[in-house]
């Protein structure tokens, strides 16, 4: 260490103050950022912590080293090794023990002027101070100093002392003769105590690691190498040394002295400090010179001496705690992994902690687990409504909260659905509407032969339509009419049922759904100008005076049919600034010519349906395909599901899903979309055969398994295909023919069971034999009855207060009826009697039997998150 | 919008990997603390087997093994381990060198074991007997010549997708090129064959994750390399002579060096749509994609849970608070049963039981009027036909 490289040093028990030192000795507390003490003199150290300078002493100068004195009393201590060799001890802030004043400037000379390289205290015997010097001649390049030599208690008169100290400071204090002198003819760079025994200390020589033996000091072991600068202990592996030479570090095993363990990947620039983490195991901080990072070595493996072969594994990480150069870095003493780092220049000084590799994992319930060190960690996405539900929540927890709203369920009135989702979402609200128009068009109905054709979509009907074309005398916009297109309006909602083409109903709609901008492109389209604008005030009035439907409305009205009038002028260039999609169409479509309506058709805010509908009233024969094809293609492209208007529940739509699906992952909407859809080919489209499937293993993943079976039941109502077999039967043991068979045999399974009767029922026949022998059923092993007996009131559940919900008690009664057993043990009974009583009890039920029955099925004993 | 809080371990040592089971009920985690010898050195990673097969862990170890384990109730008449205890059911030792990775592969191919380690050996195993986890056979060896470091399964369940897996090498010579290689099962050969290598990836990767696919056309893969990678590969549509791997055409969606150093792991929520990365820089970051497929950083915790402030262009939408630590004697009972690891009975994230004993089923009847007539379908049935350990869901179906 050079006077001008700043150093750090904790101190041994104040976890919250440590040294620099450079040219003096500088004394800081570290707390936490605004504390009490919010001075200026606080330096900022991290985002939470600052110090504060409490102490600094310059009365050693040229100082090469300092080391800490490691007992409690006297706290702030600290022995310096200056550029002469002299070690002087010396004290930071003032302390008021006597034992403390006694020490502090006391000086250890040795015989010949050097450079002292290392101190090093013992850890136990903390009288021990070890030195390191270069080599002079012959002379002994490691002193040990005994700090109590010469300790005089008697004279520990105060006022004594401090004359003695500041004026007989040289000739009292001064100590020449060293308790041990090793390491002749050589020179000292480290020096570290070995913990395991701390007689023992190991020095970094020139050319080799020494290990001298205090209670044998003539005999010394050492290894040669370059290796020599800097040897530590690792304070969690006694055995393991680690030292450096440039910009390799070795690693020792004290066990197996002779050669290095391991080395570290060499540094391109030469290593200046190398330590151990102190609450950590294997963890290994370097720094090289100029440099901004701390590269770390992390060991995970229990060190061993004998013969394993491999390479250990080590994981290399760095880190970068500040922008500026680092000049030293001290790792704190007892909080993990924090370290203090002191930049090369200008003292700038950061507090940093080093984190541990982090693993994480998902839960799939969307939250967040993850270890860092020894902590977990849990982090779950808050349902809290605000500010914060402005950023869209993930499409899990939504899925999650749709199936719990059971959305996708409402089969009669299909539109519904899309306020069981959540209501906010246009794209499944349109999506919701066209299915709902689609399958529960009451024309349709009455034209078998057109249903399947519905089903198709748009697209297909626009295929195969013999149009004629009528046309409007009003204007001379040309308008045109078939029954096809009809339909196609029928289907986009502008027109309901009727063979008249009267869009007034749809328009009162609109009207009640305040929706005044869309009413009044739609009665404009129906080219009902008066219309529109009465529509645009009632929506200004509605709307408290909206000035800018007035307004418009008041444009409207200016409409004249000049081609080059001022107003068509002024109308076609302004009509972009207006913000409304519907208003802006209906200025495109006043100043369009007839037949070229790009301005309404291709503005993509306008919902598809009344773009559709639009064309389907504007454009020619030729136009209406190719539009209808261009929009398809594109609504394919981009996953929008307003396409499914076009596209019906066929190949295309499938495709279109298939787009959303790789968009959103909204497998759950693209299930029930599908699953509308009868036609058996698109059921058995892989990719929706998958969706189905994915849907499913979500709600089984969230443990929604009544979501799942009331899923799957909607499935086998509208795909019968995908019904399951009966996966358990329950044989006769005498017989062997199926008990439950006979069961399901009856017309209605429900029966089966209804005949068992439920409390108050009066029917009480009983099937308590097996229909094939005759022979009796087993035995419930709680009630002693045989099974087919109905269940008697069962204990516990408070039948009284359930009595309201009749249908729910039938389904819990025929429930409790049922045959159950344990697989293992092969005992059970009534389903209900053998549910109450695994409530409070593991053992089986069945004296002498210690099967656990229940607890053999750790699926079993989730509790379902789903409450139905 | 995501909150979060520390939960207490028993951990004495650094926790290596965390894993959640299928029904983020219950975690596991693996330490490299040696209070109990079940590996003689640190667990690298642990990993849930579907419950299908029963309560089954594996994990991997840098003293060259993987081993089984399975959930045994009620055979322990040692009262400290509770009612269920954890045994090794087979050590698997073909590797001669660290085994850094295992995972299931993933259901619907049966109970089949991945382990990848150090000497650049993909190993997959299969129990043919999903009833006898102590036999194991080695199916596959495929060599990828550089040192694994992780492996993902490609989960996509789709008869469209053949298996699929993906290696990461942890090798940190830039000039061998691609780190990632994925490698495709061929109907015809019965073999793994290599279908891709990423050869933008150049550094080390430390952790790669398929995303869950959900009836996506394309996979992704996410690797945590010196920044966090978001590739898609999109299946060319082949024609059905072609024989030969699938050709992917290999898109990288994203790529961020937010964390500024090494990332090591990475991992997917159940619908894709949310990743969560870690780095050197101790902080969890997780990214999000918008509806035009740009992801971006949706939040940023602290790996001590503790709020990120003052940092520039962070989202104000994270909260993160630290929750008063959960500490009941309860994780002793259940942690200590197998060694290192720990096993909460965990409840729902929000309930207040989270260390509660697991409970029968009490609610089974209160649930139950999801008309019970129906028979509830069983995935795979035949695989329960013979097994013991019966879910009662089966009984309920006559």
């Amino acid at each position: 260490m050079s006077g001008s490289k700043p150093d750090i040093l904790w101190s041994p028990h104040h976890p919250d103050r440590y040294v620099i030192c450079d040219s003096e000795l500088g004394l800081y507390r570290i707390g936490p950022v605004g504390s009490a003490e919010t001075k200026a003199g606080t330096l900022p150290l991290s985002e939470e912590t600052a110090a504060t300078l409490l102490a600094i002493n310059s009365d050693t100068p040229y100082m090469k080293c300092v080391a800490w004195y490691p007992k409690h009393e006297p706290e702030c201590l600290l022995a310096v090794g200056q550029a002469n060799g002299r070690v002087v001890l010396t004290s930071l802030g003032q302390s008021h023990n006597s034992a403390c004043k006694e020490l502090v400037g006391k000086e250890f000379v040795p015989k010949h002027a050097r450079q002292c390289n290392t101190l090093a205290w013992n850890p136990v015997d903390s009288n021990l101070l070890a030195a390191g010097l270069d080599k002079h001649r012959a002379d002994f390049s490691v002193l040990i100093w005994d700090i109590s030599s010469k300790f005089s208690p008697e004279t520990s008169v105060a006022a004594d002392k401090i004359r003695l100290s500041s004026v007989d400071l040289d000739s009292s204090t001064v100590v020449t003769k060293p308790l041990y002198e090793l390491g002749q003819n050589d020179a000292c760079l480290s020096l570290c105590w070995l913990l395991r025994d701390p007689k023992l200390l190991l020095a970094g020589m020139h050319r080799n690691l020494a290990i001298f033996d205090l209670r044998n000091t003539s005999q010394k072991t050492f290894v040669n190498t370059k290796a020599i600068q800097g040897v530590t202990v690792d304070p969690h592996f006694h055995d393991r040394v680690a030292s450096f030479f440039e910009g390799q570090v070795a690693i020792w095993d004290l066990r197996k002295f002779e050669k290095p363990v391991l080395t570290l990947t060499e540094q391109p620039k030469p290593l200046t400090k190398v330590a151990w983490c102190p609450t950590r195991t294997g963890l290994l901080a370097t720094l090289t010179r100029d440099s901004n990072i701390i590269r770390l070595y992390d060991m995970q493996h229990t060190p061993t001496p004998i013969g394993d072969e491999t390479e250990p594994t080590i994981i290399e990480r760095s880190v970068q705690p500040c922008e500026s150069q680092i000049g030293s870095f001290a790792w704190h003493p007892s909080s993990q992994n924090r370290m203090v780092v002191v930049s090369a220049a200008n003292r700038v000084m950061t507090d940093f902690t080093v984190f541990e590799r982090i693993s994480l994992a998902w839960s799939s319930t969307t939250s967040l687990m993850w270890a860092c060190g020894r902590h977990l960690y849990d982090c779950v996405e808050d349902g809290a409504e605000g500010v914060e539900s402005m950023i869209e929540k993930d499409i899990a927890t939504k899925m999650r909260q749709r199936a719990q709203s059971r959305y996708g369920h409402d089969t009669v009135q299909v539109w519904r659905n899309h306020l069981l989702a959540g209501g906010n979402d246009p794209q499944l609200k349109s999506l919701w509407y066209d299915l709902s128009y689609i399958l529960f068009d009451d024309d349709v109905e009455e034209m078998p032969a057109q249903r399947d054709a519905v089903y198709l979509g748009i697209t297909i009907i626009e295929k195969d339509m013999e149009c004629w074309s009528g046309s409007d005398r009003q204007t001379d916009v040309p308008r045109y009419l078939s029954e096809e297109r009809c339909l196609a309006l029928r289907l986009c909602g502008w027109i309901s049922r009727g063979p008249d083409i009267d869009v007034e109903i749809f328009l009162r709609t609109l009207e009640q759904e305040r929706e005044w901008e869309r009413a009044a492109a739609v009665a404009l389209f129906n080219l009902d100008i008066r219309r529109a604008i009465q529509i645009l005030n009632k929506g200004a009035t509605a709307e408290k005076g909206d000035l800018n439907l007035n307004v418009v409305a008041m444009a409207l009205s200016g409409y004249t049919d000049e081609k080059s009038s001022l107003w068509r002028e002024m109308c076609s260039s302004l009509r972009l600034q207006l913000k409304n999609p519907y208003l802006c169409v209906m200025f495109a479509f006043l100043t369009s010519e007839p037949g070229a309506y790009d301005g309404v058709l291709y503005e993509s805010s306008v919902a598809v349906r009344d773009r559709v509908a639009f064309a389907c009233m504007f454009l020619s024969d030729a136009q209406l395909p190719r539009y209808i094809d261009k929009l398809t293609n594109e609504m394919k492209e981009a996953g929008n599901l307003e396409g499914i208007l076009l596209t019906g529940l066929t190949k295309d739509g499938v495709d279109l899903m298939e787009s959303y699906v790789d968009r959103t992952g909204d497998v759950q909407t693209a299930s029930f979309c599908m699953l509308k859809g009868s036609p058996g080919d698109v059921l058995k489209d892989p990719r929706v055969q998958c969706w189905i499937e994915n849907y499913r293993n979500l709600l089984d993943a969230w443990r929604f398994w009544h979501k799942r079976a009331e899923f799957d039941i909607h499935r086998g109502k509208l795909d019968p295909s995908s019904k399951p077999l009966a996966q358990v039967f329950v044989s006769c043991n005498f017989c062997g023919k199926s008990i439950s068979y006979s069961c399901s045999a009856m017309p209605h399974q429900g029966r089966g069971f209804s005949q068992y009767g439920v409390s108050g029922s009066p029917t009480k026949s009983k099937v308590t034999s097996c229909p094939g022998c005759r022979k009796p059923l087993p035995r419930c092993a709680l009630c002693l009855m045989n099974m087919g007996t109905p269940v008697s009131n069962c204990p516990g559940t408070g039948k009284s207060d359930e009595k309201v919900d009749l249908t729910r008690e039938n389904k819990l009664a025929q429930f409790n009826n049922w045959f159950t057993w344990c697989h293992n043990c092969r005992h059970g009974g009534h389903a209900g009697h053998m549910l109450s009583w695994f409530r409070d009890h593991t053992e089986c039920p069945v004296s002498a039997c210690t099967c656990k029955c229940m607890q053999l099925d750790t699926t079993g004993n989730l509790v379902p998150s789903d409450s139905s | 919008m995501f909150v979060a809080r520390s939960i207490a371990a028993d951990h004495k040592d650094l926790i290596h990997d965390v894993s959640y089971d299928f029904h983020g009920r219950r975690m596991a985690t693996c330490s490299s603390d040696q209070s109990v010898k079940t590996h003689s050195g640190s667990v690298w990673r642990v990993t849930w087997a579907h419950p299908e097969f029963g309560q089954v862990l594996a994990s991997c170890s840098f003293d060259r093994t993987a081993a089984v384990w399975e959930e045994i109730v009620g055979e322990s008449n040692d009262k400290q381990r509770g009612l269920s205890h954890w045994i090794k059911r087979t050590t698997l030792v073909d590797s001669r060198t660290s085994v850094t990775d295992v995972k299931f592969a993933p259901k619907h191919m049966g109970l089949m074991l991945t382990t990848c380690s150090a000497d650049g050996v993909v190993r997959i195993y299969e129990a043919p007997d999903v009833m006898n986890l102590s036999q194991w056979s080695l199916q596959h060896e495929i060599s990828c010549k550089l040192s694994c470091s992780c492996i993902s399964w490609n989960p996509s369940s789709s008869r469209a997708h053949p298996p699929m897996f993906a290696v990461g090498s942890d090798d940190s010579n830039v000039t061998y090129g691609g780190k990632v290689q994925i490698y495709e099962y061929n109907e015809n050969t019965r073999k793994y064959a290599k279908a891709e290598t990423l050869m933008t990836v150049t550094d080390a990767v430390h952790d790669i994750a398929f995303a869950p696919n959900l009836g996506r056309s394309f996979h992704v893969l996410a690797i945590a390399t010196k920044d966090v990678r978001i590739f898609k590969l999109v299946p060319m549509r082949k024609e059905s002579t072609s024989t030969g791997p699938t050709k992917f055409e290999v898109q990288i969606v994203a790529q961020f060096d937010n964390h500024n150093s090494q990332v090591w792991r990475v991992s997917w929520n159940i619908t894709s749509t949310l990743l969560a990365s870690s780095g050197d820089d101790g902080c969890v970051r997780l990214w999000k994609a918008n509806y035009m497929d740009n992801w971006k950083c949706t939040g940023i915790l602290k790996g001590d849970g503790s709020p990120l402030s003052g940092s520039s262009g962070q989202p104000t939408a994270m909260s993160t608070v630290v929750g008063s630590s959960v500490h009941t004697s309860q994780n002793a009972l259940n942690g200590m049963s197998a060694g290192r690891y720990f096993f909460p009975p965990l409840d729902l994230p929000r309930a207040g039981t989270r260390y509660g004993h697991l409970l029968p089923p009490s609610s089974l009847i209160e649930h139950c009027d999801a008309e019970p007539i129906q028979p509830q379908q069983q995935p795979l049935p035949h695989r329960h036909s013979s097994r013991a350990l019966l879910p009662l869901p089966e009984a309920e179906g006559q």
